[in-house]
């Protein structure tokens, strides 16, 4: 032991776990594991640092018409309900944790597109690997710029000089996400392209599909109806036969899955980790009482009602909610004592996993292994015939729309006819088969405002067009910014 | 070579000349009592004796010039010169000065008379008085600014210790030193073994231990055996029970139900059914009786010293059991430790010495001060329909109590958490006599722990049913898992201190010492997990035992070191005794510091001025006085072996493929901060040392600013840049003191006694928090949902932070007229204040609310001993500290509450305070706000103890040197208002959470008796 205390270097002592940053980047497994890291903070929910949980369904569903936010009362994430209710506070922990896992993943995304480019590898893998990053970086400035607005362009890893950026103009970014997906769009493979142990990393019609929507929420019709077209012909996607089957776990990353978060069920406890596989979800959408969940996302009578709207009960019903009387799987029968004495006459399914897949792990509250679908090739499709409408192609938007009806009819006979209408009513159909197909997936707020539907359909629930068609910037970030980053208008 | 003429020459002499027999008595002046085990030497010769049981000596001596020097410990020495006599009776006194006591003070000793610096110290006598399971619990309320307090009750837990305030939002844990020897956290050291605990408190006095000195050093000498002592053996046990000395008053079944209903329909809920006649539940179970339980608690050490002429050792053995009050066997303590040390004059210049400690000790935990899964969180809040057992015997589950509150017994039951370690501490040194007045010691020590944690998550199931699998989740467990983790920590240093040391001309006493300490710590760690075992014994619960030893078997493991080497110096100057100077500095490289800042320098200064001694001193009364001034740099290195570094972290994963494998990702997650170092922490310390009436009162005071700059906080930064914020030296804090000690004592005649207090007053002051001066927020509690405490600058560390009650709404009209809170608002809810008028009831209307930390922390001692009996009184208190109560988890709606709330409002005029109950509390009352911030101070009796020891002329008859018998009382009286378990509460997951009750552990009353025999 001694010897060593006379070394000139006695001082100077290395991790001797995890590499440091000037030792990394130099193999192409370095570089796999770079953006492997990007791809992490897809999946992210809790706060690695305490705090909040965010989840897509929070902003999509609960901040909609189509559910509220449920749990053990109004104190039980009170912050959801004030801002469900459209008095959000600035201060959620729940806004800053979604704020926060966007900007990790641009930072990592960035992270890979610096330092990649320097490694000699594979031309075609490297290529792959930036397509990836590109997606990656888009994906999380779509998330914030149809929830914040203008929000601050960080393009590159910051300098410490840089911390302070203020927000960039919502163009700005749209343009970054518009070339980042072109970019991935050309450089990605096909999803027929790659291994089957790749399944679920990004594939060329995923970015094609997220540019399709990013044009539709810029109105840029066109564009949007002929990149969302390549997607269809492409042959990548078809809808598959059931619909029932796409929300369980043998239907994860299914022939019309287009971008999927892929979680599993291998972690334990849920509330502290960032970095686990699992997701929290399936925790927060299960019953109270016997079920051992949260109760979160209580479905509306005014959306199921949706589903009756055309004189029958539309088929997709019973694979988006549980009705009092219902197996909740392998988890026992649906009554209201069973669910811990709350009143609620409805529960989410899509997320519903069955305790034969729950992890063994002691935790009680495991995560669940259900993976998010986030587009699907019926979203796809109800994009296509919404661009195509705007654009006059009414039959090319019935043909994608009838399409959608035709799988959810299914064998059934008298039920979702074809939809005929034209002009502002084929629109409305487009929109309310949105409401429908992708009911609880998380797109129902978000479609209502990017259509301008907000004011009519959520101001009885108090929203302001002008001021809830954007989130609230976390105060925390104007704070810490010493104000370089402005609050939105009437916040 | 000039000076070892002389001493050949009187060797040649004593050789030469003829013999003169001595013998004498030694007695004890005060009582007439022999001395046993006194010395007596020759002054200037190495030959000398011992008094024997009787208290007499023989001794031959060369003439009747020959002088006597006889010493006992604990008395004044005293010389006798032979003449005429050939019998000599010398009687001595005891020593009632502290002045002359040996002070070990850094890389070496000091007078106390001759410190310039703040240092205190603690004796054996005060450490045995109080029968405790860890050194830490001896320093409280010993000391004038050392605060000490339990992180728990449970045996074994760690204790928060502060020198002189809180002076880091990170760690301020004091450094110790064992025997020299730097050691992480004392729940080794058996306290039976300790000689001395000696504190430097001030920057001066700590500065020579550098980059580790600023939280305060805690130097601990253990008990060695002395030079021409014959061999002594001694016995010391003690047995006691253990026993809860407060419980807390929860609502009975019957009163449970009442306010179950009342609370249902105010929400417009249907109350439950099986409450429509709340009188038939009648009383309901206890749930705190049925956790607390007396638990035994002993000690039995054996002793072994004495010394030759050229050589001195000590044996200890110590074998400590401690059950808890909570758990019994699930919360046990079991120690055993040995202790061997010795030194040996092998030559006249050169001593050689070691001193070893081994230390086994087992703990079985349960989970402490959180509020979800701790035994006592889920007793104050469980129930009291639900009981204990089902009529079948097997434990019961609440069908009302939400996820975290289960069955306490029943999780009891279930837990299996071990903690096994074996310790190494053990030092060798050598000490080279090069001239009289210049020793070179070189020293080795080792600290080494090998630890192991077995933890086994049995298989249960509380349900009535098992079929239907109706318990909920938390009260079942399908599958079982078995976790093992091993630790090994190895630290080792090698010191070299050369000590020159000269009083010139009678008037310049001068001392210098200079030299080097190496250290180099490793700590490495594996561990690894299996679920699913077809045994569901503890006892089988092995990782490989399973049935598919592949698919669920997870391992993992790691390492990480650091390295120190440091350079220090000091030198002292006392003039006629009267004017001190001392200078020192130390020079500290680390590995945790940054490339930018790889050594640190930290220089201190001191001087004092002993008034007493000058010739114009005339006063009879005061007999001693000393006024002293220091100022010191000190660093606080517990900042992370590689802070400065940026890590590529891996396990940032993915899952990929059709089975979904989890594929790892890797990224760094902070910035690099290559500048990173040590907080420095500056301090300023002006004191005074008196003593009047001959030494029968003694007083110390000081008063200090301590400055802690450069202090590592990762100031947040926007979350723009995606990566968390690095560490950065950027806040400081401030803590200013005043601290008094005095003693009276009185020790002339039979009835001996005496009384001492000690009396700090610390404030503490956050200055500055970075550049943004962003505050921080902590401490987060499940019953308000939010943080309980802010640190801005300007306060305190980790103040308290909420709203401000201003009663309960009595009717609608109140409600209207009050600033806005919630849409359903109503009479009996509480009215918070609207501070920034605004109207409404926000974020902006939180204040400071609260302080965790005491104003005054204090302590007294009282000492009474007549015709052999003893008696210790030992009381310790903290004034002015607030504790935020988060024991009841209001965040669920079937939980017990304490029995205030049935002073709640029901009707106008019925309450001001406690609100009404509802369901669904709409209006929020149970967010952070004045109401659960309860004053925290608090005056304990921590110990009494009666002894009796019998006298000497019995024991000469039975050829003992002591026989000893005691009963003593911890924690017999506590007096505060605190309605908690117990009001003495550490920091438990640090500064920023400090204050705050998550369902305390509370320490537990204890009557034990003991023996002490030495013969």
């Amino acid at each position: 032991m001694l010897p060593s205390a006379c070394q000139k270097d006695f001082l100077d002592r290395k991790p001797l776990v995890g590499a440091t940053e000037e030792n990394f980047y130099r193999t192409p497994a370095d570089a796999i594991a770079a953006v492997n890291a990007a791809y992490a903070p897809l999946q992210f929910e809790a706060d690695p640092n305490g705090g909040g949980v965010h989840f897509r369904w929070f902003w999509g569903d609960v901040m909609s018409d189509d559910a509220i936010k449920g749990g053990s009362g109004d104190n039980d994430g009170n912050q959801i309900l004030q801002l469900e209710t459209f008095r959000g506070p600035t201060n959620t922990a729940n806004l800053e944790t979604e704020w926060s896992a966007n900007y990790q993943g641009i930072y990592r995304a960035n992270v890979v597109l610096e330092r990649v480019p320097g490694i000699e590898m594979d031309g075609a893998l490297k290529n792959r690997i930036l397509g990836e990053a590109h997606f990656i970086r888009a994906w999380f400035f779509f998330n914030l710029v149809t929830m914040f607005g203008d929000v601050p362009l960080a393009d590159h890893v910051l300098a410490p000089s840089e911390y302070n950026l203020p927000r960039a103009p919502a163009s700005e970014v749209w343009a970054l996400i518009e070339s980042d997906l072109q970019t991935a769009a050309s450089s990605l493979p096909l999803r027929s392209g790659y291994a089957l142990a790749d399944l679920g990393r990004i594939t060329k019609g995923a970015a094609q599909s997220l540019l399709a929507k990013s044009y539709l929420w810029q109105e840029r019709w066109a564009e949007a109806e002929a990149v969302a077209n390549e997607v269809i012909i492409s042959n990548e996607y078809q809808l598959v036969t059931d619909y029932a089957t796409i929300f369980t776990q043998a239907g994860e990353n299914n022939a019309e899955s287009v971008f999927e978060i892929q979680y599993m069920n291998a972690s334990g406890g849920n509330y502290d980790g960032g970095a686990n596989e699992g997701t929290f979800t399936s925790v927060f959408q299960r019953a109270r009482g016997q079920f051992e969940g949260y109760g979160f996302n209580i479905p509306t009578e005014d959306f199921v009602q949706e589903f009756f709207k055309e004189g029958f009960e539309d088929p997709r019903l019973k694979s988006t909610l549980f009705r009092v009387g219902d197996a909740m799987g392998d988890r026992g029968i649906f009554t209201k004592d069973a669910t811990g004495g709350f009143p609620h006459d409805y529960y989410p399914k899509k997320k519903f996993t069955y305790k034969s897949e729950d992890a063994p792990f002691g935790d009680v509250n495991v995560n669940g292994g259900t993976n998010d679908r986030v587009i699907r090739f019926s979203d796809v499709l109800l994009m296509h015939a919404e661009a195509a409408a705007q654009n006059g192609n009414e039959v090319g938007a019935r043909t994608s729309l009838n399409r959608v009806r035709t799988r959810a009819r299914g064998n059934a006979v008298g039920i979702l006819p074809d939809i005929t209408a034209s002009g502002q009513a084929l629109l409305d159909a487009i929109y309310r088969e949105r409401r429908i197909e992708l009911g609880l997936e998380g797109h129902r707020f978000f479609d209502l405002v990017r259509t301008g539907r907000g004011q009519a359909v959520l101001g009885p629930l108090g929203y302001q067009e002008g001021t809830h068609n954007l989130f609230p910037v976390p105060q925390s970030q104007v704070q810490a910014t010493n104000g370089a980053i402005r609050q939105n208008p009437g916040y | 070579m000039k000076s070892f003429l002389p001493i050949l020459f009187l060797l040649f002499a004593f050789v030469a000349a003829a013999q003169i027999p001595i013998s004498g008595l030694i007695t004890d002046a005060a009582n007439g009592d022999p001395i046993i085990g006194a010395t007596v030497s020759l002054k200037g010769a190495s030959r000398g004796t011992i008094s024997d049981i009787e208290g007499r000596f023989r001794l031959d001596v060369p003439d009747e010039d020959a002088l006597l020097v006889i010493s006992y410990t604990g008395y004044l020495p005293q010389e006798v010169t032979v003449g005429k006599q050939r019998e000599v009776r010398i009687s001595l006194q005891e020593n009632s000065a502290v002045l002359d006591e040996i002070v070990v003070v850094g890389y070496g000793s000091q007078k106390r008379s001759s410190i310039s610096g703040a240092v205190s110290s603690i004796t054996a006598d005060e450490i045995s008085e109080l029968p405790v399971l860890r050194t830490e619990q001896a320093l409280q309320g010993r000391v004038a600014g050392v605060s000490v307090a339990q992180n728990s009750g449970s045996p074994g837990s760690a204790l928060t210790v502060r020198v002189r305030g809180t002076s880091s939002i990170g760690s301020s844990d004091p450094l110790y030193i064992v025997d020299g020897i730097p050691v992480s956290g004392l729940d080794f050291l058996n306290p039976n073994d300790i000689q001395t605990i000696n504190i430097l408190k001030d920057g001066a006095s700590a500065a020579i231990y550098g980059a580790r000195g600023g939280n305060g050093v805690v130097l601990i000498t253990t008990k060695s055996g002395s030079k021409n002592q014959a061999g002594k053996i001694s016995y010391d046990a003690y047995y006691g029970t253990q026993s809860p000395w407060k419980t807390a008053n929860l609502l009975s079944a019957r009163e449970y139900a009442i306010l179950s209903n009342e609370a249902h329909v105010a929400a417009g809920v249907t109350p439950l059914a099986e409450f429509a006649n709340p009188e038939a539940l009648g009383e309901g179970t206890d749930w705190l009786d049925a956790i607390f339980s007396d638990a035994p608690m002993s000690s039995h050490q054996l002793g072994l010293t004495g010394g030759s002429d050229k050589s001195s050792y000590a044996l200890t053995g110590n074998v400590f059991n401690q059950n808890g009050i909570v758990g019994g066997d699930k919360a046990d303590f079991q120690r055993y430790t040995i202790r061997a040390s010795g030194t040996n004059e092998v030559k006249s210049w050169l001593t050689l010495g070691t001193n070893i400690n081994f230390t086994a000790l087992t703990r079985n935990g349960l989970p402490e001060n959180n509020e979800f899964v701790t035994p006592l969180v889920r007793a104050l809040n469980m129930d009291p329909v639900t009981p204990v057992r089902k009529s079948n015997g097997t434990y019961a589950y609440s069908r009302y109590a939400d996820t975290d509150i289960t069955n306490p017994v029943n999780a009891i039951d279930q837990t299996y958490d071990r903690w096994h370690s074996d310790r190494v501490v053990g030092l060798v040194f050598g000490e080279l006599k090069l001239m009289p007045s210049l020793t070179f010691r070189s020293s080795y020590s080792v600290d080494a722990t090998f630890a192991k944690q077995d933890i086994f998550y049995p298989k249960f199931d509380l349900s009535n049913d098992p079929v239907l699998a109706d318990a909920p989740a938390g009260e079942k467990r399908a599958v079982n898992s078995v976790v093992v983790n091993n630790n090994t920590w190895k630290n080792w240093q090698w010191e070299n201190v050369l000590t020159w040391r000269k009083v010139v001309a009678e008037r310049h006493d001068l001392a210098f010492t200079v030299g080097t300490s190496t250290i180099e710590s490793s700590h490495e760690y594996n561990g690894g997990a299996n679920t699913n075992l077809p045994s569901n014994d503890p006892k089988d619960a092995f990782i490989s035992n399973t049935i598919d030893p592949i698919a669920s078997q997870s391992a993992y493991g790691g390492a990480s070191e650091s390295a120190w080497r440091s350079f220090f110096g000091r030198a002292n100057y006392e003039f006629e005794s009267k004017y001190l100077f001392s200078a020192s500095f130390r020079a500290d490289g680390s590995s945790k510091f940054g490339v930018n800042n790889r050594y640190g320098y930290f220089p201190a200064v001191s001087t004092g001025w002993i008034l007493s001694r000058e010739d114009f001193w005339e006063s009879n009364l005061v007999n001693f006085l000393k006024i002293r001034a220091s100022w010191g740099r000190n660093g606080n290195d517990q900042i992370g072996n590689y802070g400065y570094t940026t890590i590529v972290y891996s396990g940032q994963n993915y899952t990929f493929g059709p089975n979904q494998v989890i594929t790892n990702g890797s990224v760094a997650l902070t910035s690099a901060n290559p500048d990173l170092k040590w907080e420095t922490i500056e301090q300023t310390d002006f004191g005074v040392d008196a003593e009047f009436w001959d030494g029968r009162v003694s007083f110390t005071g000081d008063y200090y600013l301590k400055n802690t700059l450069d202090m590592l906080y990762a100031a947040p930064i926007p979350l723009t840049p995606g990566t968390a914020a690095p560490v950065t030296n950027v806040a400081s804090v401030k803590n200013r003191g005043l601290e008094l000690s005095a003693s009276y004592r009185n020790r002339d005649r039979a009835f001996k006694y005496s009384v001492g207090g000690n009396l700090a007053f610390v404030k503490n002051e956050v200055t500055s928090l970075g550049a943004g001066g962003e505050p921080i927020f902590a401490g987060r509690v499940q019953s308000g949902n939010a943080d309980v405490t802010k640190t801005e600058v300007g306060q305190p560390i980790g103040s308290f932070f909420g709203y401000v009650t201003d009663g309960v709404f009595q009717n609608q009209q109140e409600v209207e007229s009050a600033a806005f809170q919630n849409e359903n608002t109503a009479p009996g809810d509480i009215r918070f204040k609207d501070l920034n008028g605004d109207g409404a009831i926000t974020n902006a209307d939180q204040t400071y609310i609260g302080n965790p930390s005491p104003e005054i922390a204090y302590g007294v001692t009282m000492d009474f001993e007549f015709k052999g009996f003893d008696l210790g009184i030992f009381l310790q208190g903290t004034q002015g500290n607030e504790i935020y109560n988060a024991t009841v988890r209001y965040d669920f709606n079937y939980v017990n509450r304490p029995v205030s709330v049935l002073n709640r409002w029901t009707g106008p005029g019925t309450s001001n305070f406690e609100p009404r109950v509802n369901l669904l509390d709409p209006n929020q009352n149970a967010r952070v706000s004045d109401r659960f911030v309860e004053d925290g101070s608090y005056l304990r009796l921590k110990n009494v103890q009666l002894g009796y020891a019998l006298p000497q002329t019995l024991l000469k008859k039975i050829k003992f040197e002591k026989f000893r018998l005691y009963v003593s009382a911890q924690n017999l009286f506590t007096f505060t208002k605190y309605s908690g378990m117990d009001p003495e509460i550490g920091a438990y997951g640090g500064a920023l959470n400090a204050g705050v009750d998550r369902g305390f552990y509370p320490q537990a009353r204890v009557l034990l008796g003991g023996v002490n025999v030495t013969f």
